[in-house]
């Protein structure tokens, strides 16, 4: 610093002074900048948790005001003006045509430098300090009370209201039930009659499923986890059911359904088989047991024997151990069927006329209906013979005995003579009586008593399903439920029943009995012929073919417009592959169709 | 306070321009701007050329101010068969009375010789004969037959161009150009100038004006000139401005980027201080203004920018880019500036 008392000296004195002022008001410019960008700053964050409903820390927004000081003082210090710079600033503002900035670079006073230094020092001392102060206050600091009002009201103001609880996830609402009803069919498989022990076992497991099922519903449990158990006990009921037709045993199957349906007598059986309806099955070979004509039941034999071996072959064991049961109960049901006959021929010129006539159709179709119906006829004829009548029956059932030698007799040669020897006792008679009621009563295979069993299941867990709110697909085709849902021409079509389709089949299919010709020409229909349609019975329940109900268990052959055949020997290899071969597995499967049900 | 010496220096150069400016106007109506110009370059030591349609009274001017300054006056008359040695001079033989040989050589000093040189029409000589006013112009001396004889102080050129004139008329070299200190464009008289020039010269012959400085006048003019202060952020503000007119330069505006091929040098950079120093000066100051850079920018600049072939084709003047360069160039530094506008 020069001398004070030299010009030199006075011009510093005086331009620190005026530094000073300029700096202090500026830092002070700064601070309230600083302050205002803070508490707008503070106003918006507090905006923000009033919006975010924090209300606590609503008034702690007001600190970042004091944050922009502290950030404003920290940038006022590092851009301080230099002395060069505020000589030019007040320059600019006392208009001293940069005196005060050349005085402040000279040394000395020099010639120059001395009119330098008056025209300066006369700038600054005369200067007009308004004039030349840089402004404190700015438009921006109308940010301050605007900033401090906008956290004290938002820190006052109550909270905004919550957002809507989001709708629970569909099905997940909680369902209790004592008592579901058709879960007790599935149970029942635990007594079911099984093919093996191996079978047993499932059976016991899927019925001990739903008893699990039934004790959770009744804790209470998610719709949607006891719609997905229920669709599991559906799914392994169904897949049990179609055991003879799966992966393992369908080389054989195909095999035994080829050679049943060679033989003609065989060929409803082969069908019937082939659909997996083994209630169906076990009816024709019924069937074909009770009929008179003993080439035809011999041929049946043959052709159920080739079958069964066909499918050893093919590695299907157990329809191998189905069709020799089959084969066994076949010359059971043959040998009572001859009884009856033979107990018929007996008491022929005792018989009614209707008694002749279900003798007559008992040989040539061997009905059960025409057993049933007459077992009870001969019952009828045989409590109203005199005793000496019974006597000549018996001579005459004996005499028969002898004229037929061997043979495949239903009763042996004692057992007639015994029935003989008691048709003279009134003990004997209610004997005859009693086996005539058992001749009467068809015997039911067990595969088809297994059949229903799981049948039975099967329209339980259908039961269950829509007990619980879900659509259940209908029984599969061949099923003997009667239920709705069984597609047309199976048994479970109670409608149309005049419908000549008796089996599936699309338009195009040789089951479409339409009148156009392949050239697209159609004949003329009549009115009365559309009349008769459109008051034709109508089977409400039944979907339309190739419609999508929840999970609708496939069928080889079945597309989405057009009802598989139901046969497998008739489906493609791809199709079968396409169905059994996927690669999904079940679980996904089941959970995709639980979410997908309306 | 009493009165310093530079400070009594200064009032005398404030009155000696005064009465030199008094001189003047007692032949030329009008042109103040000119005779400030002329003034600015005669007080720094620089050059002027003088470019103004024919009849504007460029070379009244120039005769008016050399007789006012008691300096000795040359008139070069430049057309195109004008040989350098017209304007230097020669030696030639010397003859006896008798009219034979004396074998003995005399130096005919040409022009050149004078103190105020007026070069009439120079861009009608051939660029030989113009640049025989390199040496002189530069550094104020003459090399004749292999001796440098140097010029009387103080030497000035005034020269004078008219820009309609194409045809015989040769452009003056870049470098030629830059040796002038100042580019003074002659205007048009304004009605009320133009009515006392009529007035003034359809009469009787006006008396050229008595000297009213000397030679040691303007010397000491010169001198003083040199002595003012310049501080260095105004040094800076001039090198902003000359670096900005530079199309590479990464200050440079759009205008010069697309106007200009080359922009001014250092000599350039070096004439606008001088040039302002000058005209703190004869405004009584002894310290250098932003706003005197700004002033002189033109006369300074505007023959030291070379237009580019796009800036020709788009009509951009010199001026137009020196007057876009002040307004762009910032004359303090960004924060100072914005305090200076912030409080206003």
């Amino acid at each position: 610093m020069p001398p004070a008392n030299t010009e030199l000296g006075r011009f510093h004195r005086l331009f620190q002074r005026w530094a000073r002022h300029v700096r202090l008001r500026l830092a002070a410019r700064a601070l309230l900048t600083g302050l205002a960008v803070g508490f707008a700053v503070a106003g918006v964050v507090a905006a923000a948790l009033w919006w975010q409903r924090l209300g606590t820390l609503r008034p702690a927004a007001a600190a970042l005001g004091a944050v922009g000081v502290l950030v404003a003082l920290l940038i006022a210090t590092r851009r301080r003006m230099t002395d060069t710079d505020v000589a030019l600033y007040l320059d600019a503002r006392l208009e001293s045509k940069e005196a005060i900035s050349t005085a402040l670079e000279l040394g000395s006073e020099d010639d120059a430098g001395a009119v330098v230094l008056g025209d300066a020092v006369h700038a600054l001392d005369k200067g007009d300090r308004k004039r030349a102060r840089p402004r404190v206050l700015r438009a921006l600091h109308a940010l301050t009370p605007v900033g401090i009002g906008a956290v004290i009201y938002l820190s006052v103001i109550p909270l905004p209201p919550g957002p809507a609880a989001a709708p629970a996830a569909p099905g997940s609402s909680r369902v209790q039930l004592a008592n579901l009803q058709g879960l007790e069919k599935i149970e029942r498989l635990e007594n079911l009659d099984a093919r093996d022990a191996e079978q047993r076992e499932r059976l016991k497991q899927i019925a001990e499923e739903a008893k699990r099922l039934r004790e959770e519903l009744a804790k209470g449990m998610e719709k949607r986890e006891a719609q997905s158990k229920i669709a599991k006990l559906r799914d392994d009921v169904a897949a049990e059911r179609l055991k003879l037709g799966d992966q393992k045993n369908r080389a054989g199957l195909e095999a035994a359904v080829g050679k049943l349906a060679e033989n003609k007598s065989t060929k409803d059986a082969a069908k019937a088989l082939g659909d997996g309806d083994l209630v169906e099955f076990d009816k024709k070979m019924q069937e074909l047991a009770n009929k008179a004509e003993k080439a035809d039941r011999e041929a049946a034999k043959q052709a159920l024997d080739e079958a069964q071996k066909a499918a050893r072959e093919k590695g299907a064991k157990e329809l191998a151990q189905a069709l020799e049961e089959q084969k066994k109960l076949f010359e059971k049901r043959e040998a009572k069927a001859e009884a009856l006959r033979e107990l018929a021929r007996g008491m022929k010129g005792k018989l009614s006329e209707e008694a002749l006539k279900d003798l007559e159709e008992f040989g040539q179709s061997g009905s059960p209906e025409a057993q049933k119906r007459l077992a009870e006829s001969l019952e009828k004829a045989l409590g109203g013979m005199t005793e000496e009548e019974r006597k000549r029956l018996a001579e005459r059932l004996q005499k028969q005995m002898e004229q037929q030698p061997g043979g495949a007799a239903p009763m042996t040669k004692e057992q007639i003579d015994d029935m003989a020897k008691r048709l003279g006792t009134p003990e004997g008679q209610k004997a005859l009586e009693e086996q005539l009621k058992d001749l009467a009563k068809p015997d039911a295979s067990k595969e088809s008593e297994r059949d229903k069993g799981l049948g039975d299941a099967e329209r339980g867990g259908a039961e269950a399903e829509r007990g619980r709110g879900g659509v259940a697909p209908g029984p599969a085709l061949g099923s003997e439920g009667g239920q709705p849902g069984g597609a047309p021409g199976n048994k479970g079509d109670k409608g149309n029943k005049g419908d000549k389709a008796d089996g599936a089949g699309g338009p195009g299919s040789k089951k479409d009995f339409g009148t156009g010709d392949h050239k697209g020409n159609t004949a003329k229909l009549d009115a009365k012929g559309l009349r008769s349609k459109a008051t034709g019975k109508m089977n409400a329940g039944a979907p339309m073919q190739g419609s999508t109900m929840g999970r609708a268990p496939s069928r080889p052959g079945e597309t989405a417009n057009q009802a598989g055949t139901g046969a497998l020997g008739q489906a493609g290899p791809s199709e079968l592959g396409g169905v059994e071969g996927a690669e999904v597995p079940e679980e996904y499967r089941e959970q995709v169709g639980r979410y997908f049900q309306p | 306070m009493t009165q310093s010496n530079f400070e009594a220096r200064l009032a005398q150069a404030r009155e000696a321009s005064t009465r030199l400016r008094e001189a003047i106007a007692t032949v030329i109506v009008g042109q103040n701007a000119v005779v400030d110009q002329v003034l600015w370059a005669l007080i720094a030591g620089g050059h002027v050329l003088l470019e103004g349609a024919p009849g504007l009274g460029k070379t009244l001017l120039v005769r008016t101010l050399a007789s006012s300054l008691e300096l000795k006056f040359s008139r070069i008359q430049f057309t195109p068969d004008l040989m350098p040695s017209d304007v230097t001079g020669t030696n030639v033989l010397v003859m006896d009375a008798t009219g034979g040989a004396t074998g003995r050589f005399e130096l005919h000093r040409g022009p050149i010789f004078g103190q105020v040189i007026l070069a009439d029409e120079i861009n009608r000589a051939t660029p030989k004969t113009q640049s025989s006013l390199l040496e002189a112009m530069q550094e104020h001396a003459v090399t004749i037959a292999g001796i440098r004889h140097v010029l009387d102080q103080p030497f000035f050129v005034l020269a004078t161009e008219n820009p309609i004139e194409m045809e015989g008329t040769y452009p003056l070299p870049e470098a030629q150009l830059d040796r002038f200190l100042l580019k003074v464009m002659v205007p048009n008289p304004s009605e009320d100038e133009m009515t006392a020039i009529l007035a003034r010269t359809t009469g009787h012959a006006v008396e050229a004006p008595k000297s009213v400085l000397h030679r040691d006048d303007v010397m000491a003019l010169r001198a003083l000139c040199r002595d003012i202060a310049v501080a260095e952020p105004v040094l800076r503000y001039a090198a902003r401005l000359i670096a900005a007119s530079v199309p590479d330069s990464p200050t440079a505006p759009e205008l010069v980027r697309r106007g200009l091929r080359y922009g001014a040098g250092v000599r350039g950079g070096q004439s606008l201080v001088l040039a302002s120093k000058s005209l703190a000066l004869l405004e009584g100051r002894a310290q250098v203004a932003f706003t005197d850079i700004q002033r002189v920018a033109l006369p300074v600049l505007r023959h030291r920018m070379i237009r580019s072939f796009e800036g020709e084709a788009d009509g951009v003047t010199t001026d137009q880019v020196i007057e876009e360069l002040c307004r762009v160039v910032p004359t303090r530094p960004g924060a100072v500036e914005q305090v200076v506008q912030g409080s206003r």
